[in-house]
């Protein structure tokens, strides 16, 4: 399906994905924060995403797009901040933010420059969140999908393998996250309680990157 | 006067607790900014609302931000990005309705933005004295007992005794003067604390019928001393027969 970079058309798809698969599992990301945070992270995701994709929907209308990958990412990170609520409207936003400093006003990535962009998104939620690895957050499905593909992408594989490698990262580091205990964020209040579950946040990261490996042609 | 900034993921919560605080000062109360909610009636905070109140309030003077908890702390420090002010801005770890009550006291007697931050900071300790717990990690700073002879007693005859009400009014008379006065509950040991820390005097616990020792130093340290035995004298205006106002 892809070449060696990835398109800003394909990016926006991307977001498009990601608002699909978190109104899809609204619920279950719901159940999962109801059972150690405050029952909000799927519909703060839901809403998050969708007034991103509204927001695309309207520029263009206008006919006023964004025309590089730094517009769009400011754009959705600035929609993200603004309409989510909750600690993930920060969080994701910042991701959002950092990924287009560092893409730059460009109109595609290859795959160095992807991961130097997600890198830099991830940069950002560790500094905003100031959580570490095996905290039970996010972090924990990002920084392993990011280690995997940068190994897929050093191994000589094409943007849309690094990705379907860094979806199988995200998915094994959100399951690692069930026996954890929380350090960080809202499910930190329990303390031991909050073993036995899988962390919300680390979910919507794993769909973060299903998205990405399928707008990339998994 | 400094500026303070108040976030919470609440705009009921936010306002309640300004109003609290704004009962404890007169006519000239500082700069104050509320950035709460988000989105269109969404529980929850806004990164570029509260740059937006840092914003409004910012003066030279510096700007101190009051959160309540979780991302409203994500979306201050995210704000700190998106502002537009180059001047001092803080993030206090006091606690919410304490520190706002104790910053917006003593920032409407002109105090700086150290003595502000310091002041809401060490917030909890009045309530911990209140209920005999020892203070954790932030005390009410101790402060050295001052020459005696400039000392009097007064026996507390308003209802309540140091209250808040009457302790923000202390802290802004004693602004007026050029010195530096304590007070201490002769009746229980407490003290001595600041007289010009609205914490302080609440650690005090000073009850009707307790004695307090006022105590200053400074050029108009016995004009000041006087000033607040007058004010204890005169129940601090709470007197039912002295009541002027509310």
């Amino acid at each position: 399906m892809t070449t060696g970079a990835v398109s800003l058309d394909q990016l926006v798809g991307w977001l498009s994905r990601f608002r699909d698969l978190v109104t899809e599992q609204q619920g279950y990301l719901t159940d999962l924060d109801s059972a150690i945070g405050d029952a909000d992270h799927g519909s703060n995701m839901s809403r998050g995403m969708n007034a991103v994709m509204e927001k695309i929907g309207a520029l263009q209308a206008e006919g006023a797009p964004a025309t590089s990958i730094d517009g769009l990412f400011k754009s959705v990170g600035m929609t993200l901040v603004t309409s989510v609520g909750g600690a993930s409207g920060p969080l994701y936003g910042t991701f959002f933010l950092r990924m287009g400093v560092t893409a730059g006003p460009v109109t595609s990535l290859d795959g160095a420059a992807l991961s130097a962009a997600l890198r830099a998104g991830l940069g950002g939620v560790l500094a905003r969140g100031k959580a570490e690895a095996g905290d039970k957050t996010m972090v924990d499905a990002m920084a392993p999908a990011l280690d995997a593909l940068d190994a897929s992408l050093d191994a000589g594989a094409d943007c849309a393998a690094a990705a379907s490698a860094a979806f199988d990262a995200a998915t094994a580091g959100r399951d690692a996250t069930e026996p954890l205990v929380a350090r960080k964020g809202r499910a930190s209040y329990l303390g031991e309680r909050s073993a036995g579950h899988l962390d919300p946040g680390a979910t919507s990261t794993a769909l973060l990157f299903e998205a990405l490996a399928d707008t990339l042609g998994r | 006067m400094i500026g303070i900034v108040v976030v919470s993921h609440s705009p009921a919560l936010a306002r309640s607790a300004v109003d609290l605080a704004l009962e404890m000062v007169g006519e000239s109360p500082p700069p104050i900014a509320i950035a709460a909610g988000a989105g269109d009636g969404i529980i929850g905070t806004d990164a570029t609302r509260v740059a937006d109140a840092i914003d409004e309030v910012a003066s030279a003077e510096g700007v101190l931000v009051f959160m309540d908890l979780g991302s409203a702390v994500l979306s201050a420090t995210m704000a700190l990005e998106f502002m537009a002010t180059t001047e001092e801005v803080r993030l206090s770890d006091a606690p919410f309705v304490e520190g706002i009550v104790a910053a917006v006291v003593l920032a409407a007697a002109g105090a700086s933005l150290d003595e502000v931050d310091g002041e809401s900071r060490a917030a909890m300790d009045a309530k911990r004295g209140q209920l005999d717990r020892q203070p954790a990690a932030v005390h009410v700073k101790p402060v050295e007992a001052v020459i005696e002879n400039s000392g009097i007693d007064v026996t507390l005859v308003n209802p309540d005794g140091l209250h808040s009400r009457p302790a923000a009014a202390i802290v802004k008379a004693m602004a007026a003067f050029e010195a530096t006065l304590t007070i201490a509950n002769a009746t229980t040991g407490k003290g001595p604390v600041a007289a010009n820390s609205l914490i302080g005097i609440l650690s005090l616990g000073a009850n009707t019928g307790d004695v307090i020792r006022i105590s200053g130093t400074g050029p108009q340290a016995a004009e000041a001393v006087e000033a607040l035995g007058a004010m204890a004298v005169d129940g601090f205006g709470e007197l039912p027969d002295t009541r002027i106002g509310a």
